[in-house]
């Protein structure tokens, strides 16, 4: 395999044959107007960039082009890519202590507002908005506004860039079963039950099945059944999971579980969702489409030929999938913040993102790259449209504000108030009106904890 | 009970009460086997599931082809380094532990001084705290004298929890020891290090093996420590284990794979030392 020489200008790493003409062309100028950089300039040389992201698709794709990176840069980057688990405790820990250790981190969706608030992230506008620094190719305006949103601080100014949109979709393993029963995809709360019901042990199959992480995939049937986690996120965060809506969501919920869940459904994380999907053990699912995309993996997945997606479950207060946005930071701590900002930039830039989701990246954030057909092509199967999915939940998301509650910096603690009450009702240990007030209390000592005032 | 009283039935017992008592005998058996599947099963599922291909790891099936994929991908992943300084950290910090605490020990348990036990009792402190409380502590004095991510601060940590066991195990083991071996030792010219070297301490062998057992898996199966303090030269096998779980999904056969890895030395080491082992736990149990 032929290696293509890299040069890195004005934020790109530009083919060298093509710099060459671009040179020629523009006399000493650049091809994006820039400064240009002589042939042999090695603008980071001696600098060394420790860098972190957890374990993901769009790492392994990253982690073989990074010395073309530095090739261009004369940087030497330490690219550490651990598990997620993993990862979201060392930043942490890295972040709230403002050590130094790294120079560009993932900013988890989960942590984001907690980092960002806290002042533990640098703003990035200053970077963002030098032309000396960043070119107008990098256009960052091609992001998914859903996807920038999580990314700014209270101050309004941007702590991140987006490389991963994920959003929540829903999945019918074997389709083929339900148009034989003679019904159509699901797309409210009533068809989900009624669609649920009907396959439940039909093909030896459970008829729902979902991630034990409810303060992710519970929210949609909350917040479709007109409920929400706060009064008015990130304003007022005074708990609503004792309201009424909020518990007929969770009676509802905890019954497609109980009911219609394989056994020991409350056990199951993420992935066992999805093997017992790919497996054809489980029919109905709402989950994100990182996971849910899986079913159509004709190498892993027994049901490829038979699977269909469509959004999540709409309800009376209509449909909220949930987003969950990954971006490059920079910690406030590091030493290396003009050469983290450079690797940042070339690590999401158009040129690398159009290259990762030609390589078959499945999640880009950029909209050129949503609307491109190589990636639209790939994410059509068995004729269904998963990119249209996605950009359409990110979009609405943007639009209608609910993944605002996800920007409460105590979210975390009262995430798991809302995974024991589902828990809790499903297991039959307590009513849905008892869970969901104790949660309800359980949170508000916890945002109180965290010194919210509620 | 002999298993010759229960084994052979006399043959003088009417002929119900034989039958009554075979099947008691076929009863416990079954009992025994069934208690030996429900402890073994978790470990025999790992092992099963560490050959099946990847996309088969949760497969109910008993039939399947093994491969050995999953291994083969641990050794991509870099997780034989990750193996070897598990073995590393574990090897040094009991033996630096057993070095310090063994003497410390000793003299705690023959001499006599002011605040001794309370000496014993500040030693003891370190596992009374959970690991947490040390973290953070742990993790800015490391970052300050650039300990981070090195196999010499993870046995540094070991260290300090282990001494605790070894100090307090040991004391026991060279108590139960009569004075008098000693002193006739001394009388016939032995130094007190000498004393101690080549009669003392032999005879606490049991006990210095079932101490080491203890700090070895201590050191071995820490994961809490490993995944605050290392980074990518010094993680553990706890810690590259969790890694593969990714985001997009777990790696469950090599998850086996690694899980039946990290249970061999522990299983191999537990073997070889089984009969002191047992001895050395077990000694003062009964007052003589």
């Amino acid at each position: 395999m032929t290696r293509t020489t890299y040069h890195y200008e004005g934020g790109l790493l530009v083919p060298r044959r093509k710099l060459l003409v671009s040179a020629l062309a523009a006399g000493a100028g650049s091809v994006l107007g820039f400064p240009a950089l002589a042939l042999d300039s090695k603008p980071l040389k001696g600098v060394t960039l420790n860098t972190s992201l957890y374990s993901s698709p769009y790492s392994k794709l990253l982690r073989p082009w990074i010395p073309e990176f530095e090739e261009a840069t004369g940087a030497k980057v330490n690219f550490d890519t651990p598990g997620f688990p993993v990862y979201n405790q060392r930043a942490d820990l890295e972040l709230s202590t403002k050590g130094a250790a790294f120079d560009a981190v993932n900013v988890t969706f989960i942590y984001s507002s907690r980092w960002i608030n806290s002042g533990w992230l640098t703003p990035l506008d200053g970077y963002i908005n030098d032309p000396n620094k960043t070119p107008a190719s990098f256009d960052v305006n091609d992001f998914l506004e859903g996807a920038l949103a999580p990314e700014r601080g209270r101050d309004g100014q941007l702590y991140g860039i987006p490389w991963q949109a994920e959003v929540t979709i829903a999945a019918a393993s074997r389709f083929d079963v339900l148009k034989q029963s003679g019904l159509a995809f699901p797309d409210t709360t009533d068809a989900w039950l009624e669609a649920a019901k009907l396959l439940n042990r039909k093909e030896r199959a459970a008829g729902f099945v979902t991630d034990n992480h409810y303060g992710w995939t519970f929210i949609p049937f909350l917040q479709a059944f007109g409920g929400d986690v706060f009064r008015k996120a990130p304003d007022d965060l005074f708990p609503t999971l004792d309201s009424p809506e909020a518990i007929a969501a969770a009676d509802y919920f905890a019954r497609l579980l109980r009911e219609y869940g394989p056994d020991g459904v409350v056990s199951y994380t993420s992935d066992q969702a999805v093997q017992s999907l790919k497996a054809g053990r489980s029919h109905l699912s709402v989950q994100g489409q990182i996971n849910l995309s899986q079913l159509a993996d004709k190498s892993s997945s027994k049901v490829a030929a038979s699977a269909a997606w469509g959004q999540v479950p709409k309800g009376v207060a209509g449909r909220f999938p949930g987003t969950a946005i990954h971006g490059w930071g920079i910690p406030v701590g590091s030493k290396n913040k003009d050469a983290a900002w450079q690797f940042i930039r070339w690590a999401t830039s158009k040129e690398t993102l159009q290259r990762a989701v030609a390589a078959g990246y499945g999640s880009p954030t950029r909209r050129s790259d949503i609307d491109s057909p190589t990636y639209r092509e790939r994410q059509r199967v068995n004729g269904y449209d998963i990119a249209s999915l996605v950009t359409a939940s990110v979009d609405l998301s943007a639009k209608q504000g609910h993944m605002k509650y996800r920007t409460v910096a105590a979210y975390p603690q009262v995430d798991q108030q809302i995974n024991k009450a589902i828990e809790l009702i499903v297991t039959g240990q307590r009513t849905p009106e008892q869970a969901m007030k104790q949660a309800q209390t359980a949170s508000i000592a916890e945002l109180r904890r965290a010194g919210v005032s509620v | 009970m002999h298993a010759e009283t229960w084994h052979n039935v006399p043959p003088s017992l009417p002929l119900w009460q034989r039958a009554v008592q075979g099947a008691q005998r076929h009863l416990r058996s079954t009992a025994a086997v069934l208690v030996l599947v429900l402890v073994l099963l978790p470990f025999l599922w790992m092992l099963q599931m560490a050959f099946r291909p990847a996309g088969d790891a949760l497969s109910l099936d008993l039939v399947f082809s093994p491969t050995l994929e999953a291994f083969a991908g641990l050794w991509q992943d870099n997780f034989a380094r990750s193996f070897g300084n598990s073995l590393l950290v574990s090897v040094l910090s009991t033996g630096l532990s057993l070095l310090l605490g063994v003497p410390a020990a000793y003299a705690l348990s023959r001499w006599r001084f002011k605040q001794r036990r309370q000496v014993a009792l500040w030693v003891l402190c370190t596992r009374m705290a959970p690991p947490i409380a040390f973290t953070i502590p742990f993790f800015l004095a490391f970052r300050w004298l650039g300990l981070l991510d090195s196999v010499w601060g993870l046995v540094l940590v070991y260290l300090t929890f282990n001494l605790a066991i070894v100090i307090w195990m040991m004391q026991g083991f060279f108590e139960a020891i009569p004075t008098a071996l000693e002193e006739a030792a001394w009388m016939d010219g032995c130094s007190i290090w000498s004393a101690f070297w080549h009669v003392t301490l032999p005879l606490t062998r049991p006990g210095l093996v079932a101490t080491a057992v203890l700090c070895f898996i201590f050191s071995w199966s820490d994961f809490f420590f490993a995944l605050i303090l290392t980074r990518t030269q010094a993680v553990t096998a706890p810690v590259a284990i969790v890694n593969f779980l990714q985001y997009d999904g777990w790696e469950w056969t090599k998850i086996a794979a690694a899980g039946t890895m990290v249970m061999l030395p522990v299983l191999l080491f537990t073997v070889l030392v089984r009969k002191y082992l047992v001895h050395g736990l077990t000694a003062g149990g009964v007052k003589d």
